[in-house]
């Protein structure tokens, strides 16, 4: 496909852009959905397709087409776009100077998910719904979801970058629900590589690992106590706090939304607690973030957004680093060849602490311990909003009763400075998709960490 | 792939392969769309974007046992290729003993005007940064410090056809235009948040003055911070308010599927009250200028008016045809099909509250002391078997003595929707059209709000 994407820079160049971007795309994409034990969806997909950038006079003009035959066409119209925009701007887009490169980035997983027979996907899902179903009576029905993707994408540019990367996933995602008399519950789950091929749902993502979690939620808030409204001390867990990482401060620091929200202006100021380090790493080996370069072919990096409490660094594509005097980080990334490439998280998570996981629980009279969550949303003034799908109330240090769903709040950057003590726990990674208009694969994490009250506000019974 | 007809005629060939490769039943859908899109980041027009394409579903059944595949090549040679990957995937599929048959033809498709624009088909590039460009211009003089943040408008027209073996076959298309402005401006608090207003429509003649008018007035309010107390008050939502709160909520309880599942905390309830008296739901698919208004359905079955809550009466659930041949009724029209996936699914259409007498403003100037919430965060992570919503109201202004005061901040609000439901006090006599909804905005008398301190 790179000769067919090279060839069609000319146009765009002879057009007068001053920049011109093409990303092919190759994929085997498969979706199979099991509800009940009865196949809703068994899809398989073939898709190519590309998509164009050209910068001309200083604006962008896109076009997405799965018609390869007439690429020359799609470039000339991306500068006809880009044309129509240039007289609006009061100044030119830029875009921060990169090393081109030419690469190919070889797929590491063993077993391509697009030569495992269905048969061996229709019976994991089988085994995953049998798996939930027999943890609990109580247990009324399951949903489960499968995806996988095995391809290639290929980026060429008109200053010579020439890119080539797999293509990779194996997602997995259980809804379940549970019933007892009139009482109705729901739970999720949700785990997925882009780096490993099948294997990933043999060893790690097995039905018993995917399963046993969204069950046991279904079931403790079946038999969960309403929660208190207001703000409480309160424990929030690694893949709650790794939601809180995500949604109310990584947004944050994404360069374009930025220059928008609470963190503007704030760069090299202290924005939290002492003792709080937060970072997003697109190079972690393995996780569902990472990625050799993003998809403007920039080396992803680690970026250092709050470092010994201050906000250090933002995430950044080539226009937003040149906008505002930064390093690209390698934060542009693009769902597929029908989108853009923007700005975005890769694997956001708080650095470790130095406190031990009992010690923070200490000397809460009553709080609330927030273990799972289900869908988060911020804001641009720093509101932020997690639903909590699994949590315990904290009663003189201790855990105790399971609590019925409910969601969390607050402003983030006041949350921030109540955070009273930082874990020194390892921790597992929360892995999820981001929309922000586009979907992304995207790992969150931490330590438990512990906020005083009136960091966290409960939206309970009042 | 511009031609309905063409595409109706590649749907009715690929039926025909998938009897060739040895399917008993098989239907298609393919839509071609193509989008003019320009989007603004810093008060300026950053980009503008086209993305053309025809998709096309394949779902066949060899027995009881599905299989589905997609493709983006509208060409004979893509076709075979994804109907035999269909049938390949049907054959190793599981049998579904509840499969009865897909849609049977039609007697009749409703009449439905208005659903294509010339001036949205042909929309150039320059008249799209046109009207991007009046937006923007009129929105940063209407309000000091206000910053376009997430802006833009654009235009889609679509062509689908869809066949099936039981000859079943069926073309249309539409236009949709729309415009959104998304600002934000410095507070005292720091920044507003991004208040969203948009407009759409069939074509490109969009009202701009009222988008830009919605969100200086709110964002005035906003940049006044006020403090509120916790506990049940009357809170005034926008349609775009408490009709994500519904989305995720009260709509997933009226899918047939749900109901079939046991998943609906209302399946048994048909007949009964479920909500006050003065609220009245329908889902129309024919409504005149509903943005998901539509001739037929995504399995060709056509579209009509199905009223939900009659006077607080549960009167009936939506179906698509496999979960109405399940539960022995009739399809109501609302299967949607994602076809990239190739999931077909109950889903609403047009979600039309019915209008009460007073405007808005008239209901809110009774309020004593109460909450205006213009828009929600977090309502996707409500719990939609339960219907327990735990949200933040994000601009959530105060209202006193019939006056809006100012943004309380952090406010939640959080309770059940079916309670939501028995404490509707008054419907405003405008209704707002969203991009799935005809609603005006509701006046719910006892809410639970959750303040910061």
């Amino acid at each position: 496909m790179f000769d067919e994407l090279e060839r069609a820079i000319e146009p765009g160049l002879e057009l007068g852009a001053s920049y011109v971007e093409l990303r092919g795309e190759t994929g085997f994409i498969e979706y199979i959905q099991m509800d009940d034990g009865r196949i809703t969806a068994l899809t398989q997909r073939l898709e190519r397709g590309v998509a164009v950038r050209a910068l001309v006079d200083g604006a962008w003009g896109f076009v997405s087409t799965g018609d390869l035959a007439r690429l020359e066409d799609a470039v000339r119209d991306a500068c006809r776009m880009a044309r129509a925009a240039a007289p609006t701007r009061k100044e030119p887009i830029e875009l921060a100077e990169t090393k081109t490169r030419e690469d190919r980035v070889k797929s590491a997983a063993r077993r391509d998910p697009r030569h495992v027979e269905i048969e061996e996907k229709v019976a994991y899902l089988k085994e995953l719904t049998r798996v939930i179903r027999d943890h609990d009576p109580r247990i009324a029905t399951v949903t489960a979801k499968l995806r996988t993707a095995s391809g290639t994408k290929y980026l060429v540019t008109s200053e010579g970058a020439r890119i080539e990367m797999p293509i990779n996933l194996v997602w997995v995602y259980p809804w379940v629900t549970g019933k007892e008399g009139t009482r109705l519950s729901a739970a999720r789950n949700e785990e997925a590589s882009t780096h490993q091929g099948w294997e990933y749902l043999e060893k790690t993502a097995t039905p018993e690992a995917v399963g046993i979690p969204a069950a046991r939620r279904v079931v403790l808030q079946l038999e969960g106590v309403p929660a208190k409204a207001g703000t409480f001390p309160c424990v929030l867990g690694p893949r709650v706090i790794g939601v809180l990482a995500h949604e109310a401060l990584g947004h944050l620091a994404e360069a374009d939304l930025t220059v928008n929200s609470a963190f503007n202006g704030k760069l090299g100021q202290v924005v939290a607690a002492e003792g709080v380090n937060m970072t997003d790493d697109g190079t972690d080996p393995g996780n569902v973030g990472t990625s050799k370069y993003d998809d403007e072919g920039t080396p992803t990096s680690r970026v250092e957004i709050i470092k010994d409490s201050v906000l250090t660094e933002l995430m950044t594509n080539r226009e937003y680093a040149a906008k505002m005097g930064l390093r690209p980080t390698g934060n542009a990334r693009a769902e597929s060849y029908l989108y853009p490439p923007i700005i975005r998280m890769r694997n956001t998570f708080f650095e470790r602490g130095d406190h031990s996981f009992d010690e923070i629980f200490e000397g809460i009279e009553f709080g609330y311990y927030c273990v799972d969550f289900r869908g988060g949303q911020a804001q641009m003034n720093a509101s932020f909003q997690v639903g909590i799908q699994e949590v315990f109330e904290i009663v003189n240090g201790e855990l105790g009763r399971p609590v019925t769903d409910l969601s969390i709040s607050g402003i983030a950057t006041d949350a921030l400075f109540k955070i009273e003590a930082v874990s020194d726990e390892d921790f597992p990674w929360e892995l999820g998709r981001c929309g922000k208009g586009q979907e992304a694969f995207v790992s969150s994490g931490g330590p438990s960490i512990r906020f005083a009250k009136g960091g966290i506000m409960f939206g309970g019974q009042t | 792939m511009e031609d309905e007809k063409q595409l109706l005629e590649l749907c009715k060939f690929a039926v025909s392969q998938a009897h060739e490769y040895g399917a008993t039943k098989a239907e298609t859908q393919a839509q071609f769309s193509s989008e003019l899109e320009g989007s603004v980041e810093l008060g300026q027009i950053s980009s503008v974007n086209r993305q053309t394409g025809t998709g096309i579903a394949i779902r066949v059944f060899v027995g009881k046992q599905m299989g589905s595949a997609f493709t983006n090549i509208p060409t004979q040679d893509g076709i075979r290729d994804a109907v035999r990957l269909a049938v390949s995937a049907a054959k190793v599929s599981t049998e579904d003993p509840d499969f009865v048959d897909l849609p049977l033809p039609s007697s009749s498709y409703p009449s439905v005007d208005g659903l294509w624009s010339d001036s949205a088909a042909g929309v150039d590039p320059g008249e799209v940064v046109g009207q991007i460009v009046q937006l923007v211009k009129e929105a940063t003089q209407s309000e000091a410090g206000l910053v376009p943040a997430m802006s833009g408008a654009g235009a889609v027209e679509y062509h689908t056809a869809y066949a099936n073996s039981n000859g079943v076959d069926h073309w249309e298309r539409g236009t949709v235009g729309y415009i959104y402005l998304g600002a934000v401006a410095p507070s005292g608090e720091g920044m507003t948040p991004i208040v969203l207003s948009f407009d759409v429509k069939r074509g490109v003649d969009y009202d701009i003055s009222s988008v830009v008018q919605e969100v200086a007035d709110t964002l005035r309010l906003c940049k006044v911070s006020a403090s509120g107390e916790s506990g049940k008050f009357p809170v005034m939502m926008h349609a775009m308010a408490y009709g994500q709160i519904m989305q995720h909520t009260l709509l997933e309880s009226i899918r047939g599927d749900s109901v079939v599942r046991g998943k609906s905390r209302i399946g048994d309830k048909l007949g009964e009250t479920i909500a006050a008296e003065n609220l009245t739901i329908s889902d129309d698919g024919t409504y005149p200028g509903g943005m998901n208004t539509r001739v037929a359905d995504d399995e060709g079955v056509p579209r009509r008016r199905t009223t939900i809550i009659d006077h607080g009466v549960l009167r009936s659930f939506i179906w698509d045809t496999y979960w109405a041949n399940k539960a022995g009724v009739a399809s109501t029209g609302n299967a949607r099909r994602q076809l990239r996936r190739g999931l077909v699914e109950v889903a609403t259409t047009n979600v039309v509250v019915e209008p009460g007498r007073r405007n808005a403003e008239d209901i809110l100037s009774e309020i004593k002391h109460g909450f205006f919430v213009q828009n929600v965060q977090g309502a996707h992570s409500s719990n939609p078997q339960s219907g327990d919503f735990s949200i933040v109201g994000n601009p959530a202004i105060l209202v006193r003595d019939g006056e809006m005061v100012g943004q309380v901040h952090g406010l939640m609000l959080t309770g059940n929707v079916f309670d939501l439901l028995k404490h509707v006090g008054e419907v405003a006599s405008e209704p707002r059209f969203l991009e799935g909804a005809i609603a005006p905005d509701i006046l719910f008398t006892e809410v639970n709000v959750v303040c910061r301190q």
